[in-house]
């Protein structure tokens, strides 16, 4: 058989697909169902926010950064938000800093529901995804109920919060996570004995430890292999001080571990918001803040429900910020698929894309490359135009 | 009940052509309204299929290019005509079949997967990745599934002791429901039933989250119509087969709509339970434990004869 | 090892009412807080523009009548309002409110849409202003 040029048959996962639910393109070279190699390509959902934020003043950039993804909103404002206090070297109340973590466990439970349904609707598990969606909705209504909007609570003022609690919420939300927590053990055992969805999930996509660190894997993806990495535990902001969470770790690796870690920080999550509800203090929900943020530059870490998300704000002494950079979590755990999808069928790929619960609108921002080769440019704005429409000719 | 009617009607309109399409679909919505409930969902109105069809028809059929023309607008007339010709030596409905001799049960089965290869060609004449990739999966789901269903089905047949569809309909309207008597075989039947008709958790063939639609991913307008319409007559002659051969027969139009519906019942709560299963758990559950099974089953008539033979 | 795990769930899902809604037919009521349309009173508003200036997509204009007498009248866009309620934060007398039973905004035509809060004679007296030719005031689209 000669050997010559041999041909590649490439199946492209994306921009459109019906796996993905946000534009990214994957392509995996496939001889007949076993994958031998796997590419990435982001960078569809770039919307130039990180630009934006340089010409609006920080309470607008509250809530333009917000926007920046829609599962998880409500930690990029607290990432901000903590940051521009820390600037201006304000304190918000401690019933603000309560309320900033309920809203964010109640996020954390939305989104881990969120992903377990769409991780069961790619393994073809229709009824599993409809099952947890219907429960999320109890969750959708609490959020709604709380703040007022389903989606992007703006929970977040600067200097503090919004919104109160009184009893009868209380009694409310104390209700719902009760029954959230039935469900949520129904649904670990199904999670754990099923034998069609074991089949699909069981020792597929392992990640060893040390693989792991080295790709520098950030949430439950690296913590469902081991490694002990979670803000909250390892570095405590805002009101996890006072609230502490335990650390949800697993050692297998595989995708089972991933789902089995997102359904035990459930269980935190409930545990936790039960907790804050008895044990919050009255008192004021906001302090005052000045217009004008001193100079200075900070870094803001908090946990989101990915991994780790990592703000970094230059502010001048003006209205307006100088600099704001976001890193997202899902951006670090796209070198894990890269690297475990070559051997497993074609069938494994969407639920491996699933595992690491991607996010792709919360992924695209400027990443600088820097060769040996080449030496570094610095362009200015019309000469960026004309590169790019000259790159793309 | 007999039916004495000119052979172009019963051929066109009643029980085959128009009232098996429009069955079709009717099956089609009652598929999709028990899947819904079952998953706590309204499910579509009664008309929902009626109205893709007819908007499919509506549709452009975009010719992708490097296929043979030729061959991409017949393949979906093929598989209708093969479905639809399946479905005339079948008592329909409670009446008799339209046409029947000896041996039609072999001719119907084999009619049934010409349909399944039109789509694997479909898939492999589209020069696309995704279509290749689930033409090849549903040739093997195919190898995989056509032996044992049609020992499940061989099983009535040696019960009876002939090969035509209507005399195995009279001897199991005349005794015992062959389910308690083989339920192996029943087992056996249903599985099959749901491979052979790429039914979750059988559709690796067409899994909407890997390789977007399968084979039919780029058919449009009228193709896919009739693709689709050829798929829900499978379907009725499959559970129609399934209630004849295993559920007591089938004597009159309301116990076709009782036997059927139970069935039906069951076949969907079977679809939404599982998850989906990878082409090689598929195919390793059937050769592994299916065909052993079918076997087994066998075995215990061909005992079972020979000791009624012994004791008479 | 446990196969169809789900069969429980199955038979209780058939036997109860679906989880969804026939919507156009049946509404759930909306909750107490739902930041739906803004609603302007022009009574007790200032003009101190605090709702204009950090409204985080310019939504909210505010148009002078008359400054001394404090005769206000407010153009509200919300298509392009992002139901943040910061405008609402902001205020300090209490002007503005987001309410919760206007949230269906669905609309047939491509027009901008805009509402006008005020007195009516304070609107009467800007369109007119605005109609007539020849002047330096930025039209009204």
């Amino acid at each position: 058989m000669t050997e010559g040029k041999k041909e590649k048959f490439i199946v492209p996962i994306g921009p459109q697909h019906p796996a993905l639910k946000e534009p990214g393109n994957f392509e995996f070279t496939v001889d007949g169902e076993i994958v031998t190699d796997a590419a990435v390509r982001l960078g569809f959902v770039h919307r130039g926010i990180e630009k934006a934020c340089e010409t609006r003043n920080y309470t607008q950039d509250l809530y333009l950064l917000e926007r920046v993804c829609g599962i998880c909103s409500h930690v990029h404002a607290t990432a901000f938000v903590l940051g521009v206090e820390k600037l201006a070297g304000v304190q918000a109340p401690p019933r603000a800093e309560a309320i900033r973590v309920l809203a964010a466990e109640l996020e954390r439970i939305h989104s881990h529901l969120l992903w377990f349904g769409v991780a069961a609707h790619e393994a073809g598990f229709d009824t599993l995804f409809m099952y947890t969606w219907r429960d999320r909705e109890v969750v959708m209504d609490i959020l709604e109920t709380l703040s007022g909007s389903r989606v992007h609570y703006s929970v977040n003022v600067l200097g503090g919060v919004k919104i109160d609690i009184d009893q009868k919420l209380s009694d409310l939300i104390k209700k719902d996570m009760d029954f959230l927590e039935e469900r949520t053990e129904h649904y670990m055992k199904v999670v754990t004995t099923d034998e069609t969805f074991l089949g699909r999930t069981r020792g597929i996509g392992t990640l060893s430890r040390d693989r792991a660190k080295l790709l520098g894997a950030v949430g439950p993806t690296a913590r469902a292999s081991g490694v002990k990495r979670d803000i909250r535990v390892n570095a405590p902001y805002s009101g996890y001080k006072e609230f502490p969470v335990k650390m949800v770790i697993d050692q297998t690796g595989d995708l089972e571990a991933r789902f089995v870690v997102r359904l035990k920080e459930l269980y935190e999550s409930y545990r936790l918001i039960k907790v804050i509800l008895e044990k919050i203090q009255p008192g004021d929900i906001v302090t005052r803040i000045k217009r004008k943020i001193p100079e200075g530059e900070v870094i803001s870490r908090v946990e989101a429900p990915r991994g780790e998300l990592f703000y970094y704000i230059k502010s001048n002494g003006t209205e307006m910020p100088d600099r704001v950079k976001v890193r997202t979590p899902s951006l670090c755990n796209w070198g894990t698929i890269t690297d475990v999808a070559v051997g497993h069928k074609l069938a494994d790929m969407p639920m491996l894309l699933a595992g690491i619960d991607p996010c792709f609108s919360c992924n695209d921002r400027m990443v600088e490359i820097r060769s040996d080769s080449q030496p570094s440019q610095i362009m200015d704005w019309d000469g960026l135009r004309k590169y790019g429409i000259e790159y793309y000719k | 009940m007999n039916l004495s009617l000119h052979p172009l009607i019963l051929l066109l309109v009643f029980p085959g052509g128009l009232f098996l399409m429009n069955i079709g679909l009717m099956y089609e919505w009652a598929d999709r309204k028990l899947v819904a409930r079952f998953q706590s969902r309204v499910g579509p109105r009664w008309f929902q299929p009626f109205a893709d069809t007819v908007k499919l028809l509506a549709k452009e059929e975009i010719i992708p290019n490097g296929v043979h023309k030729i061959m991409f607008q017949a393949l979906p007339i093929i598989a209708l005509t093969g479905a639809l010709t399946a479905a005339l030596y079948i008592p329909m409905f409670g009446f008799e079949a339209a046409f029947s001799f000896e041996g039609d049960l072999i001719v119907s089965l084999y009619m049934l997967s010409m349909m399944t290869l039109s789509i694997g060609m479909a898939g492999a004449n589209t020069l696309s990745r995704f279509t290749i990739i689930g033409a090849t999966r549903a040739l093997t789901q195919m190898f995989s599934y056509e032996a044992p269903f049609l020992l499940a089905l061989l099983g009535p047949a040696i019960a009876a002791g002939t090969w035509n569809i209507g005399k195995i309909n009279t001897f199991a309207g005349e005794n015992i429901w062959l389910i308690l008597a083989q339920p192996i075989g029943f087992i056996i039947a249903v599985v099959g039933l749901m491979g052979k008709l790429e039914l979750p958790p059988f559709d690796s063939p067409e899994a909407e989250t890997e390789i977007v639609a399968g084979a039919l991913t780029e058919y449009s307008g009228r193709g896919l119509a009739l693709f689709h319409i050829g798929k829900n007559v499978e379907l009725v002659i499959g559970l129609t087969l399934v209630v004849i051969f295993y559920l007591g027969g089938i004597a009159n139009p309301i116990e076709f709509i009782l036997k059927s519906a139970g069935l039906f019942l069951v076949v969907s709560a079977l679809q939404s339970m599982f998850a989906r299963l990878r082409i090689d758990q598929t195919v390793g559950l059937w050769w592994r434990l299916g065909a052993l099974m079918g076997l087994l089953q066998l075995l215990a008539i061909i005992f079972g004869r020979y000791l009624g033979e012994i004791l008479r | 090892m446990a196969i169809g795990v789900l069969f429980g769930d199955l038979v209780k899902a058939f036997f109860t009412k679906p989880a969804t809604q026939n919507y156009p037919f049946t509404k759930t009521i909306a909750p107490e807080r739902l930041r739906g349309k803004l609603v302007y009173d022009p009574e007790k508003c200032v003009g101190c523009m605090l709702c204009v200036k950090d409204c985080p997509s310019n939504a909210i204009e505010l148009l002078t009548v008359d400054k001394i007498n404090k005769r206000f009248v407010m153009r509200y866009h919300p298509d392009r309002c992002i139901f943040c309620a910061q405008c609402v934060q902001l205020c300090r007398f209490n002007c503005l409110n987001m309410s919760n039973s206007l949230w269906e905004m669905a609309s047939t035509t491509k027009e901008a849409f805009e509402v006008y809060y005020g007195r009516e004679e304070d609107i009467a007296i800007l369109l007119e202003r605005a109609a007539q030719p020849g002047n330096n005031e930025p039209s009204c689209e």
